[in-house]
């Protein structure tokens, strides 16, 4: 199938991207494209025009300082995977990335296009929100930062106002001690997960001080399970409880690869996971 | 702001000048290679999920199905039609011992990751080999043959020495 | 002729020119790798137009009413047809045939007419000056539809209250059938023990990495019909195009150029490829349609789609007594065409119980109508579930019995000594080897290690399995496929062989090429059979114009039928060639030889190449006596006589380790043995049989066509409808049996069908082996982690 017409705008900076996207609702931001071609090419979306950031070079800067690592919305999965700082600050970003799609389509997809995409399914929205990172919007207002947990709204549904532009990411590192934790259950891989969970814990002494749990695949957006959090922090993994104590956390919701019974399932499973590999 | 449907952009494809040529905004980079006679870059799917149509732009696989043609503007695409490196060619030859094709659909597709694979410069085990390709869909052969002929040609590139 | 000394021993690997058995790289390959390929979307005519149809978004409706002006008035738009054009150039058809019963499939049309049946059945054609305009153009398309009820459910379409899909049937039955041998309720009686289980197995489908493509070019001046398409049988569709757009047959020419890839899925007369065609003759200029992958999924046929009873009664030393099944599918609104949809059917009840020896043998398959896409042969046709059945069966009675599996297939399979016999359904048997193959598989898998790995592997909580199973495969069809029913399906073959001026040899062949090595093996035969060096030999095929009169590629018949065609007009060739040189270097036909392109004497001496020889008949034919038989073209045909198909065998094993908290199954290891016979080019078998086996554990682990409960197809594209990919996929060891056909000089047989016919029954019981200490079995095909987890209670 062959995309609908739309006219296409490169934009020159910034500035220019929010300029033309403020004046047209129907137009829509085109960064690696990675998600949307496809959905042009089924005819599943139609807008007026495709925004193009692809040129805009501030937004390819992976920065790193000592408490933060800021990356450029433009960022391909790739060059952040073979980024050396990023590497060594937040590694367990390239072994997420590593289960994003494959090579290819690593090279073209970015990292604020996935993040600004919001697909439940997605990896990196869960990790945004795992560790509550800073997602920096650029309107015609000026900038504004939402912090992860309070970016996602719904299915495909952000804080990103129609006339905004994701432009970075901040993700915070040297968090205390704190270990990171990710996992996915696919039938194949660089499949969507059926299930999947990013998580941390902080430890005082081995004793869990803060444990946190972040579903992907498993219901509208990131979904959080802050009771079995508290669960985990009082008692042994125990997968019944578990499973029970994230059906009231989450509303799993069952999509083409497995029904919310398997999420759930799937879910229970994970924490087990990260529990033994954490502890 | 341009209201246009139309745009006219030039690239460089394997090694050639290709200026100023209209085209629609909507057409992706896989239909302009066709049309402009790039036969050996294969839709299988137009949403990304085959692998057929990966080629070369600034040295990256990329899947042409998920780019536009504007997109390409100014840059420099390798087709496999100009996939001829020497270390390309080993890729080739050892791919035709393997039969590391039936139908060769999926080929060129194929030859692209296996590009990047090379372009690595270090050593796979076959589990690997078998995770890179795993964006490539093949039908015909169940894999096996091509991930022979690739470990073959990391053999013969001498990788990673 | 055959016993001419001349003619070279089969698979003697020292001498000169021996190609047959040897793994010739094939000369295309390189070609298709390069991105040299020619496929039909690479086709670009003068005022070539472009096809996009409009589909039913409907399982079952009424159309009411259709409005094409607005569609028609977009720019670029040729022309908008619905079926009160088409229906004017193009006549209906009905998927029947005659010779397995009383089949009942109503008339269709090109396009729907008054009622849609499937979802994705073509309502609508644009024709614009390019495929996005098309598109554009098919949104415009207005078609107002009353929905009806839809018949989705194979297993309630029977039912009073069912809704019935045609007015003029009065119930939704296609097609039945029962086998009935000996006298299996006695025998049941009878047994020690008996066995039951219900399998089902989902609808899926081809998914060629190339859609199905067609371009059509009408040419009034000449009245003749070209048309390029990536099929399968290109002499089939020339009948079939000819008949029913009132052509000349002769005027009509079908060429297939490189396939990418066809598994049964290319096979078919497909209502939009039809449609494309008399859209050419309306519009007199060349058109073309290129299905996109939203298309294929919804309109390529889907196959399988069963649910099977069995029953196994055996003795207390475990002797088969009985065996028993109860099929059921569903096919769709219509019996494809002209194959019709009950053949995969047939092969269940056909090949069910196939390599034991089984007294006595009861069947029934049942076929019915569904609002779901038509369903039609599809690799390896009734095969996995035939297998899958049967050794379910033989796992469970041999577990029941607490008998070696090995041990209890070694005394029911049917002795290798004992052929000619027949399958327990009564379908003629020869040239078949269970014993040498279990026994060799055996060997290969070292059973007794994976005893003892599975044993450790339990200790520490991990549930590994692994399966032996055995299978017969159908190859090399005879009239009595297809062509005895009336379709017109060549089970003939043939192939025309030249030397030409330049000491070039040239193949024709009916067969047709899609990925196989169709060309490589044609190549090894003549240069193998005429003495010549493998690179002066040619290919030309998948052209109507071109080539012999032929079936084409399918049912695994390339080699064995094709093949043998070229090596009985190879000896022609060479006869011929040792004639003239006898008359020009003065000498005995016995005493000379073809080697290395040229004429020997085999007692040493003068020689003469084939070009000089060549060139004396084509330029100076003068210069030999007159009367000489100066022709240096030879062509044979062949078709199987005296047996229906021309059976293989092989035994398969996996090993398979079931994670019991995700359900997920890892392959760890599979093992094939296969018989074919003669291997031509053994690499080319091999790769057979593994790409038959990725396909087979498609099947078996990921591959299903899913509807919602209003006939929609809801996985329908690449990302959602899961096929193997490289990572999960094992290594695949394979090592051969050899036992000629003896229905050729060749001894050639299929090997296509193997893989993707064994692989689900083998991966079924390996699993299920797995989960023994379980206490609990799995049943539905494709073997989801989520049924595994519901058959481990865990969700």
């Amino acid at each position: 199938m062959k995309s609908p017409a739309f006219s296409y705008y490169q934009a020159k900076d910034l500035a220019d991207a929010i300029n033309v996207k403020k004046t047209d609702d129907d137009a829509v931001i085109l960064a690696g494209g990675q998600s949307l071609l496809p959905t042009l090419n089924m005819r599943l979306s139609n807008p007026s025009v495709l925004i193009d950031i692809g040129n805009i070079s501030e937004l390819k800067e992976i920065k790193v300082d000592d408490s933060n690592l800021i990356m450029g919305a433009m960022c391909s999965h790739s060059q952040i995977m073979n980024n050396k700082e990023v590497n060594e600050k937040l590694p367990i970003l390239n072994k997420i990335l590593s289960q994003v799609a494959h090579p290819a389509v690593r090279n073209k997809g970015t990292h604020g296009g996935s993040i600004a995409y919001g697909d439940p399914a997605a990896e990196l929205p869960a990790f945004a929100v795992l560790v509550n990172a800073e997602i920096i919007l650029s309107g015609s207002d000026g900038e504004r930062i939402v912090s992860a947990k309070e970016f996602y709204k719904g299915l495909f549904e952000t804080a990103i106002n129609s006339d905004e532009i994701l432009t970075s990411v901040k993700y915070p590192i040297n968090r205390n001690g704190m270990k990171l934790f990710f996992d996915e259950v696919t039938r194949r891989h660089g499949d969507y997960a059926m299930a999947g969970l990013v998580g941390s814990i902080k430890q005082n002494n081995k004793i869990n001080e803060e444990i946190n749990l972040v579903f992907f695949g498993t219901g509208d957006r990131p979904n959080e399970a802050p009771k079995t959090c508290e669960y985990l922090l009082k008692n042994e993994y125990n997968y019944s409880d578990i499973k029970n104590t994230l059906k009231n956390d989450i509303d799993f919701a069952s999509d083409i690869s497995s029904s919310s019974d398997m999420k759930a399932h799937l879910s229970a499973i994970l924490v087990g996971r990260m529990m033994k590999e954490l502890n | 702001m341009s209201n246009l449907n139309k745009t006219t952009i030039s690239m460089i494809i394997n090694n050639e000048n290709y200026d100023d040529i209209t085209v629609e905004t909507r057409q992706h980079l896989g239909d302009f290679l066709r049309d402009l006679g790039f036969k050996g870059t294969h839709l299988g799917c137009e949403q990304g999920a085959c692998g057929a149509c990966n080629v070369l732009v600034d040295g990256e696989s990329v899947r042409s199905c998920l780019m536009l043609a504007v997109q390409a503007n100014g840059k420099k695409i390798t087709t496999v039609e100009g996939l001829n490196s020497s270390e390309m060619e080993i890729v080739k030859d050892c791919f035709v011992k393997n039969n590391a094709m039936q139908c060769g659909f999926c080929s060129s597709g194929m030859l692209m990751t296996t590009y990047e694979i090379v372009k690595s410069n270090r050593k796979y085990s076959r589990e690997e080999i078998r995770e890179m390709i795993s964006g490539n869909y093949c039908r015909c052969t169940g894999y096996q043959a091509i991930v022979d002929a690739v470990e073959d040609s990391l053999n013969k590139i001498n990788v990673g020495v | 002729m055959d016993d001419l000394n001349q003619n070279p021993k089969l698979g003697a690997a020292d001498r000169p020119n021996s190609y047959i058995g040897r793994s010739v790289p094939r000369e295309r390959a390189k070609k298709l790798l390069e991105g040299k390929g020619k496929y039909v979307d690479d086709i670009l005519l003068p005022r070539m137009a472009h096809l996009s149809y409009v589909r039913s978004p409907f399982a079952h409706a009424k159309i009411k009413s259709i409005n094409i002006e607005n569609a028609k008035k977009y720019p670029g738009v040729l022309n908008v047809f619905t079926i009160d054009d088409i229906e004017k150039v193009c006549t209906p058809w009905q998927g029947v045939l005659g010779h397995l019963g009383e089949m009942r499939s109503p008339t269709q049309y090109p396009l729907a007419k008054d009622i849609v049946r499937w979802q994705g059945e073509p309502v609508a054609v644009v024709v614009a000056n390019k495929r996005a305009v098309a598109e554009d153009a098919s949104e415009l398309v207005e078609i107002d539809y009353e929905d009806l009820d839809a018949q989705l459910d194979m297993e309630t379409a029977m039912d009073k209250s069912t809704k019935v899909i045609h007015d003029d049937l009065e119930n939704n039955l296609f097609w039945t059938r029962t086998v009935n041998q000996g006298n299996v309720s006695e025998a049941f009686k009878q047994s020690h023990i008996v066995e039951e289980v219900t399998l089902d197995f989902a609808r899926h489908t081809g998914v060629t990495l190339e859609t199905r493509a067609i371009v059509a070019d009408w040419d009034s001046s000449e009245e003749k019909m070209t048309v390029y398409h990536n099929g399968q049988a290109p002499h089939m569709m020339q009948s079939i195009i000819a008949k029913h757009l009132n052509l000349s047959e002769g005027l009509v020419r079908i060429i297939s150029c490189d396939v990418g890839g066809s598994f049964g899925i290319k096979v078919h007369v497909y209502p939009d490829e039809m449609v494309t065609v008399a859209v050419s003759k309306l519009l007199k200029r060349p058109v073309k349609f290129v299905a996109d992958r939203l298309e294929s999924y919804s309109t390529d046929i889907h196959s399988r789609c069963h649910k099977i009873l069995g029953k196994i009664g055996v003795d207390d030393k475990g002797k088969i007594l009985a065996f028993e099944i109860d099929d059921l599918s569903g096919i769709g609104p219509f019996s494809v065409y002209p194959r019709t949809s009950a053949i995969e059917t047939n092969q269940v009840l056909n090949l069910s119980a196939a390599s034991y020896v089984v007294p006595n043998y009861k069947a029934k398959g049942t076929v019915v109508f569904q609002n779901k896409t038509p369903m039609c042969q599809y690799r390896a046709v009734g095969h996995p579930i035939a297998v899958a059945i049967t050794e379910a069966l033989v796992d469970k009675a041999a577990n029941a019995l607490d008998m070696d599996r090995y041990e209890f297939r070694k005394i029911n399979l049917i002795p290798d000594n004992s052929y000619p016999t027949k399958t327990p359904s009564g379908v003629p048997l020869e040239d078949l080897s269970h014993e040498a193959c279990i026994e060799k598989l055996k060997k290969m898998m070292n059973i007794s290690e994976l005893e003892k790995y599975k044993k450790e592997s339990l200790a520490n909580g991990k549930y590994k399995g692994f399966s032996i199973i055995n299978m017969v495969e159908v190859t090399n069809p005879s009239p009595a496929f297809y062509g005895v029913g009336g379709a017109p399906i060549s089970s003939q073959d043939g192939a025309s062989i030249r030397l030409e001026g330049s000491g070039a040899v040239h193949i024709s062949t009916s067969i047709t090429e899609q990925g196989q090595g169709t060309e490589a093996v044609m190549q090894q035969i003549a240069a193998d059979q005429l003495g010549v060096k493998i690179d002066t030999v040619r290919v030309t095929h998948g052209d109507t114009d071109a080539t012999p009169y032929g079936g084409g590629t399918w049912a695994s018949r390339g080699a064995g039928i094709g093949g043998e065609a070229v090596l009985k007009a190879s000896r022609k060739l060479k006869e011929n060639i040792l004639n003239i040189a006898a008359v020009i270097m003065q000498s005995e036909v016995n005493n000379l030889d073809v080697q290395n392109d040229q004429v020997i004497r085999k007692d040493g001496g003068e020689v003469i190449s084939l070009k000089d020889l060549a060139q004396i008949v084509y330029y100076r034919g003068h210069e030999l006596p007159p009367g000489t038989n100066a022709e240096l073209i030879a062509t044979a045909s062949f078709s199987i006589e005296g047996i229906p198909f021309v059976f293989t065998n092989s035994a398969m094993g996996c090993l398979v380790d079931v994670d019991v908290d995700t359900g997920l199954t890892k392959i760890e290891k599979f093992w094939a043995v296969e018989d074919c016979g003669t291997q031509i080019n053994p690499k080319l078998v091999e790769e057979q049989i593994r790409g038959g086996v990725v396909q087979g554990i498609g099947g078996a682990l990921y591959e299903e066509c899913i509807y919602d409960e209003m006939g929609n197809l809801t996985n329908g594209n690449m990302a959602d409808y899961l096929v193997p990919m490289a990572y999960e996929m094992p290594d695949i060891i394979v090592d051969h049996v050899t036992t000629n056909s003896g229905r050729s000089i060749l001894g050639a047989k299929g090997a296509g069908e193997a893989g993707t016919g064994g692989a689900p029954g083998a991966i079924m019981n390996a699993i299920n082996d797995a989960l023994i200490p379980l206490n609990t079995q799995v049943t539905s095909q494709p073997i989801t982690p989520e049924k595994v987890l519901k058959a481990l209670g865990k969700i």
